[in-house]
């Protein structure tokens, strides 16, 4: 059974189908790519998963269980967590309390009005854990705001592996990031994900992380799926190379 | 400045409150009680502005509310001065939980505007209403009631400047021990980047209506402080010129702070009472000196006291 399931999908804008009977199934474990041109709904795909925007049609499944109607939090709580294409941090916090109070979201108790000695040391185990993964621990005491851009995307995959997720949504992990950074942060991501074993739901331009990372790849265009296989089977899809990648294959 | 030192510094500053009324005239305790008052107040605010940075216009709202509640308690029941305190300053709150439900629909500068609009409401009402708040006169003749559980030294000058500053410190712990909570690291995370904290999972508005009720609450304790020190309750309390002035009370001491905004009310009582005997113009000299602040000194009379020492690692 698919962990994440995606049927029938419709998002409208008055006369603009951002998403158009999107069908999705991500399995367990797996590292799927969403690709397509710009406008094509890759991040309409993700507002609408993580529920932000409401669908105007079709069913969202997360492991069996309905999400479309719920609030964004409460999606959030049953074990999705993002990252934005734009990059989204408490900059005035260090890195370790940018993913202390990702990891506080998680606990029974994150609303404690008082004390809280306990809730923080909790929070801050699963938080200096996620930086390491990440290779941030070096940098865990300085403020999100100061970081080179490079670790500040990463600080945000860190900050939602801090909330022990069930699927983690990369959107344009290596957004606005130079050729070497994107080359680190990259391979970075692949040995967290090869250890990790996380299920991954990655939205990104680059077609060089695209095949670098993801294991199943589904084509946007429009709005619509128009193609959905292993990476070598979508990069020979004829279709796909007229609508997107352009002759790079 | 180490942990000894702070902690002298700190204990010099309250036994210096303590005795007060033991050194300063009559006119002088007056001057303090209304500046511990205020303190209290714009020490409410800061929980919304220094903290969560929900900008609100209507500040004077919570404090018209709980000093018309809590005279209009004084006034018509029998009720003892210490419950109607508190019962005003509760009222208020639970008022706070429907401004804070609806004013949160809304972010940024329509959120302000919003609890502008409530604000003027309440005042509207207030000069409507006469049968409950005495219409333009207000309420007038506010008795400290002693009631049958004795406190008859709350209701002196002496024992009323006491009362408030407990009230004030009561607060400043309670804002303190909320700063620093799990819940105070939310609205932490809701300052610098709401969008983020509510992708994190956090219900923000649910946080956000929290600390709405919880300032206003506070803010209503002063108000209700207010009405029997003064003996009267009138519109004014309610009007935007209060809300402006309790917003530059916390700027020019301090946002983010708790114990700047305190700072922030003194100092503000200090120059209307000093400038106003000099020109009639006051307002537009401590114009500019609130100018010079946001300029200069954005951190605040606080931010400039503790420029020059070693940071507490935890924070007010």
């Amino acid at each position: 059974m698919a962990l994440l399931e995606l049927d029938g999908v419709t998002r409208r804008y008055g006369a603009l189908v951002a998403l158009d009977q999107v069908v999705m199934k991500v399995e367990q474990g797996e590292v799927r790519a969403v690709i397509g041109p710009n406008g094509a709904g890759k991040t309409t795909l993700f507002n609408v998963i993580t529920g932000t925007v409401r669908p105007s049609d079709g069913l969202i499944r997360f492991a069996n269980q309905p999400i479309s109607g719920l609030a964004s939090h409460q999606i959030c709580r049953l074990g999705i967590s993002r990252t934005f294409q734009i990059t989204a941090l408490f900059p005035e916090m260090s890195a370790r309390e940018n993913a202390r109070l990702a990891a506080q979201a998680r606990h029974r108790r994150r609303w404690q009005p008082f004390g809280g000695t306990r809730i923080f040391k909790e929070a801050e185990t699963r938080a200096d854990a996620a930086l390491e993964q990440l290779g941030l621990a070096a940098i865990a005491d300085r403020p999100a705001g100061l970081l080179s851009h490079g670790d500040q995307r990463l600080l945000e995959v860190a900050m939602a592996m801090a909330q022990q997720p069930r699927v983690l949504l990369l959107d344009e992990p290596t957004q606005g990031l130079s050729v070497e950074e994107t080359e680190q942060a990259v391979e970075t991501l692949a040995r967290f994900l090869q250890a990790s074993q996380m299920t991954v739901l990655l939205v990104e331009h680059d077609m060089e992380v695209v095949f670098r990372l993801a294991h199943r790849i589904t084509v946007l265009h429009r709005g619509a799926v128009i193609a959905d296989g292993a990476p070598d089977q979508v990069k020979a899809d004829p279709g796909v190379q007229a609508a997107y990648l352009g002759g790079f294959a | 400045m180490n942990g000894v030192t702070r902690l002298l510094v700190w204990i010099a500053v309250a036994l210096t409150l303590v005795a007060a009324p033991l050194g300063l005239p009559p006119f002088a305790m007056t001057l303090l009680t209304e500046a511990v008052i205020l303190g209290l107040f714009a020490m409410s605010l800061d929980l919304m502005f220094g903290y969560t940075r929900l900008v609100s216009f209507g500040h004077a709202a919570a404090y018209g509310f709980g000093a018309y509640a809590c005279g209009w308690m004084l006034l018509h029941t029998g009720m003892p001065l210490l419950f109607a305190v508190f019962a005003a300053a509760l009222l208020t709150g639970v008022m706070a939980i429907g401004v804070g439900w609806m004013c949160t629909l809304a972010t940024g500068v329509s959120f302000s505007m919003l609890t502008l609009a409530f604000a003027q409401l309440l005042y509207a009402i207030s000069f409507k209403w006469t049968s409950v708040t005495g219409g333009s006169d207000g309420l007038a003749g506010i008795p400290r009631t002693i009631g049958p559980f004795g406190f008859a030294a709350l209701s002196t000058k002496t024992g009323f400047y006491y009362l408030a500053l407990a009230c004030l410190v009561g607060g400043f712990l309670l804002c303190r021990a909320l700063v620093r909570s799990p819940f105070g690291a939310v609205l932490r995370g809701i300052r610098e980047n709401e969008a983020k904290t509510t992708a994190l999972g956090y219900n923000v508005r649910l946080y956000k209506i929290t600390v709405v009720a919880v300032s206003y609450t506070l803010g209503g304790l002063a108000g209700a402080l207010y009405a029997p020190f003064a003996g009267f309750a009138n519109t004014e309390l309610l009007f935007w010129l209060l809300s402006g002035q309790v917003l530059i009370m916390v700027i020019v001491g301090g946002s983010g702070t708790l114990i700047g905004p305190v700072l922030g009310a003194a100092f503000f009582m200090l120059m209307e009472h000093q400038l106003s005997a000099l020109t009639e113009a006051w307002a537009l000299y401590f114009g500019l000196i609130f100018i010079a602040f946001v300029l200069f000194a954005p951190q605040g009379i606080w931010g400039l006291a503790t420029a020059r020492l070693p940071r507490n690692p935890a924070g007010p």
